[in-house]
């Protein structure tokens, strides 16, 4: 196969059948911060509506408050849980926690520290993720 | 600064945003999700002086760890010598910025400037 037709750009990456849920992972981790990083920008500008007084207030909430920013709340709710649940994965993962015993590698050479441990920390951070985001919309749309 | 003392600092940052972000989203439950965000209640938690340092923590907490993940993608994406010390400097320069503009808020409303 020419080396043009075997280039298939961030899709080709970013397939999870190809490289497996820590792929996934390693793309929502970073997808995830980057959305909230925009979101906590957002936030702090959000915020410094109050120094405009109960009027600017009042329009800034008005704004926010409807179903549209219920829903990016929601994702960002799911984005924060998966974010933080994951990064814990990552930290115990960097400090030798749950990557296997080192071990000589023998066919079929699969990686010691790619384990069921820490694909359970991915399912859990992605299921965490999506029942925060239901209550999330529960909650915001409850009242 | 060794890469292997910010990523301390970014697993530190980390681990204490999660716990005084988990406190400033329970105070919008103490009451109805909508009430907590009413002016009164928002500005009488912006003049309560512990509340206050907590949002000015989390406020450097996650602007250290937010800008410092960027520059760790931005790194990703591409090296060279003046690419990551521009990247390293334009996220040094957005995260003092940011604090800058969020104390702001949180001195002049704590102190009843508004």
């Amino acid at each position: 196969m020419p080396q043009d037709e075997r280039k298939e750009g961030i899709g080709g990456m970013a397939n999870p059948s190809r490289y497996g849920i820590e792929r996934v992972a390693y793309l929502l981790m970073r997808l995830s911060g980057l959305g909230l990083l925009a979101y906590f920008i957002g936030h702090i500008y959000e915020t410094s509506n109050i120094l405009r007084g109960q009027v600017g207030w009042d329009d800034f909430m008005e704004l926010i408050s409807g179903t549209e920013g219920h829903i990016i709340m929601s994702i960002v709710i799911a984005m924060c849980v998966f974010h933080t649940v994951n990064g814990v994965r990552v930290m115990l993962g960097h400090g030798g926690v749950g990557v296997g015993k080192p071990a000589r590698p023998d066919y079929p050479y699969d990686p010691a520290s790619q384990n069921y441990r820490h694909k359970i920390g991915i399912y859990s951070a992605i299921v965490l993720a999506a029942v925060a985001m239901m209550y999330g919309l529960a909650v915001m749309f409850g009242e | 600064m060794r890469e292997s003392t910010i990523m301390k600092i970014h697993y530190g940052t980390a681990l204490a945003a999660v716990a005084l972000v988990a406190v400033h989203i329970l105070m919008r439950l103490t009451m109805g999700y909508a009430e907590s965000l009413e002016y009164e209640n928002v500005l009488a938690n912006y003049k309560f002086v512990p509340y206050a340092i907590m949002l000015e923590l989390i406020l450097i907490l996650l602007a250290v760890h937010g800008f410092n993940g960027l520059r760790v993608i931005l790194i990703e994406l591409k090296q060279g010598p003046t690419y990551e010390k521009a990247v390293s400097y334009g996220c040094l320069a957005g995260m003092v910025g940011l604090i800058a503009y969020g104390s702001r808020t949180i001195i002049m409303t704590n102190m009843g400037m508004v």
